[in-house]
């Protein structure tokens, strides 16, 4: 009864709009105050504190940086004239460049909205101009910007490591093969609507042209490398990695002459402000993470259900439609952050592998940044483009299906996405 | 967050955003550094005892220090879509019963900081033993009291904006689209 009380009082809390960190701290007080008297309010300070300060998130503040460093630093373009070199010659080809330099933004950002602000202020003009419909541009931007969440660095995947206990090195290596089938996918479906609707293709495809802008971008996939090969051969860690991503973002800004004082001042702002707004989230989940452990909801809850059923494909549909259902009303890091110490009980108690779910939890959480009225990716891509939301998402349902396809693939064939975790940790 | 149509407040949330974006910004370089020299001084085979300490408590900075900026531009993570579709007059008094609850967490979380800082008298950090405890826990309570000030700070402008029925969220948006609308303008 106390319980449905404070989830109430939660809930309506974030219906009038308190910031979700502080609703969430303020359930936890409320829990303690009912719970333990008033004597235990010094709790909020020690909670507060230790929750401020878990390790294993510094990796979180040198992505976003790094991120917000590469956004200034001039490697857009290049990159775009990279990807137009290899598949512009397709029909469809600026669709395709949108969605093959989502992939590579991915690699450097971590953070969709940033990507998409970026990227898409630069490709939707330019796909408008050549016959392009606005609600496409929009549509394909925002799917494959989203799509980037699952492809390391993630910074969803950064939180659910912290809040599950488990490998953020294995999670990103479980991205990797999910991401490239729905890049394959998205590139499909753009392929038919060029085909259906006549879109142009790019310059024919040639060897000196691929070659120049190769040599030009080269300094740009040096993150890749670090982030990727650095993790993969078990050298750094994911918040070693973040920390030479930003050295190496630093070099590549000012290689190509668009490192000044006040791009780098505005992307450490940026890069401070956002890992802000996380981390109080976080620290705020360890004060109300406490009155639930001493509650043992987490556990009930798993009770509960595997008394319902025991078989791992039917929580994993519970859990998939519930993630999905979130994503409406939720950004990823408040559902993450919400869920994930409530339920990874249960999916322990199941023998799923976290990993693998951590993988599952992502997808469903990139799909939610697709579906309003909580659709910050498809809002920014809207408002780039000058669209309506409701328009772009008749559109977009096409790409919401290719990501609805990986999302089940993923769930029921976990091989997709642990092979190489196979290959490489176990 | 715009607040145009009040000259004093505008100048006095000027001066606060700037004190705290170049602190949040001298913590970033900080952590950054810290980060970086850990890193390369492991792969030259050698590692700092104070490293993971160190880094930590800087997280820890950035998160409030930054948390405050971040209630100066109403920037925390919401879900206004049902503060907005409420009548106006509910809208306005339920936007209020909110911060008043926001003003009380910080309160007591100021309240709660104070007490573990007189608790901790005399200790110190495990690596750098000349260090106070109390100096890096003070992050709580001067953090709390910020956050708080930042909120009385930023709350007309987002009252006018909000009993107008726009969301914060849309207007943030279109500030970074325009934003790199204009750059890439400026760069062609």
């Amino acid at each position: 009864m106390l319980m449905a009380g404070i989830f109430f009082a939660m809930l309506l809390m974030i219906c009038i709009n308190i910031p979700i960190a502080v609703a969430l701290a303020m359930s936890g007080v409320l829990g303690l105050l009912f719970t333990e008297g008033p004597g235990s309010l010094v709790t909020i300070a020690l909670d507060m504190y230790s929750g401020s300060t878990k390790f294993s998130l510094i990796a979180i503040p040198m992505f976003v940086l790094a991120g917000a460093i590469m956004n200034a630093g001039g490697i857009t373009d290049r990159l775009i004239n990279f990807v137009t070199a290899i598949i512009g010659f397709i029909r469809g080809g600026l669709a395709m460049v949108n969605i093959g330099v989502s992939l590579f933004f991915a690699e450097i950002s971590g953070s969709a909205v940033a990507d998409v602000a970026a990227m898409g202020s630069i490709l939707i003009p330019q796909m408008k101009k050549r016959g392009y419909s606005k609600e496409f541009s929009a549509a394909v931007t925002s799917s494959s910007a989203s799509l980037a969440i699952i492809i390391p660095p993630s910074i969803p995947m950064i939180l659910y490591a912290a809040s599950a206990n488990t490998s953020v090195e294995q999670l990103f290596v479980a991205g990797l093969v999910p991401g490239l089938l729905g890049a394959a996918g998205l590139m499909l479906v753009a392929y038919l609507f060029a085909k259906r609707y006549n879109f142009p293709t790019e310059a024919a495809f040639n060897l000196g042209r691929l070659r120049e802008t190769f040599v030009d971008a080269l300094p740009a996939f040096t993150l890749p490398v670090i982030i990727l090969g650095g993790i993969f051969g078990g050298y750094v860690t994911a918040t070693e990695a973040a920390g030479l991503a930003v050295l190496a973002a630093l070099l590549v800004s000012a290689w190509y002459g668009n490192l000044d004082v006040r791009h780098l001042r505005r992307a450490m702002l940026d890069g401070g402000i956002q890992t802000a707004v996380v981390m109080l989230l976080v620290a705020a989940s360890v004060l109300m993470g406490g009155f639930l452990t001493r509650a043992q909801i987490p556990q009930q809850l798993a009770q509960g259900i595997l008394d319902i059923t025991t078989q791992q494909w039917a929580i994993l549909l519970i859990l998939n439609f519930f993630f999905l259902i979130i994503g409406f009303f939720l950004h990823s890091a408040a559902a993450i952050i919400l869920v994930i110490p409530i339920v990874i009980p249960l999916i322990t108690a199941a023998g799923i592998d976290p990993v693998h779910f951590g993988l599952v939890v992502t997808l469903n959480l990139a799909i939610g940044q697709q579906t309003p009225p909580v659709a910050s990716v498809l809002i920014t891509a809207c408002s780039v483009a000058r669209a309506n939301i409701w328009e772009v998402s008749k559109v977009n349902i096409w790409f919401v299906g290719v990501l609805l396809a990986v999302l089940m693939l993923c769930t029921y064939v976990p091989s997709v996405p642990m092979f190489l975790v196979e290959y490489f940790y176990r | 967050m715009e607040t145009a149509s009040y000259p004093r407040l505008s100048r006095i949330n000027r001066l606060i955003g700037s004190i705290l974006e170049w602190i949040t910004i001298g913590l970033m370089i900080l952590l950054t550094l810290c980060v970086t020299v850990a890193v390369i001084a492991r792969l030259m085979g050698q590692s700092f005892s104070w490293y993971d300490e160190i880094a930590a408590i800087m997280l820890a900075w950035i998160t409030y220090y930054g948390s405050a900026l971040a209630a100066l531009h109403r920037r925390h993570i919401g879900f206004d879509t049902v503060l907005l579709a409420l009548p106006k007059k509910l809208r306005v008094g339920a936007l209020l019963v909110g911060e008043a609850i926001i003003l009380i967490f910080f309160f007591l979380m100021a309240r709660a900081g104070f007490q573990v800082l007189d608790v901790l008298a005399g200790d110190t950090l495990v690596s750098l033993s000349w260090m106070p405890i109390q100096v890096t826990q003070s992050v709580i309570p001067i953090g709390a009291i910020l956050f708080m000030i930042c909120q009385v700070l930023s709350l007309p402008a987002y009252l006018k904006l909000t009993a107008a029925g726009i969301s914060l969220e849309h207007a943030e948006i279109e500030e970074e689209v325009e934003t790199e609308l204009h750059k890439n303008r400026e760069r062609v």
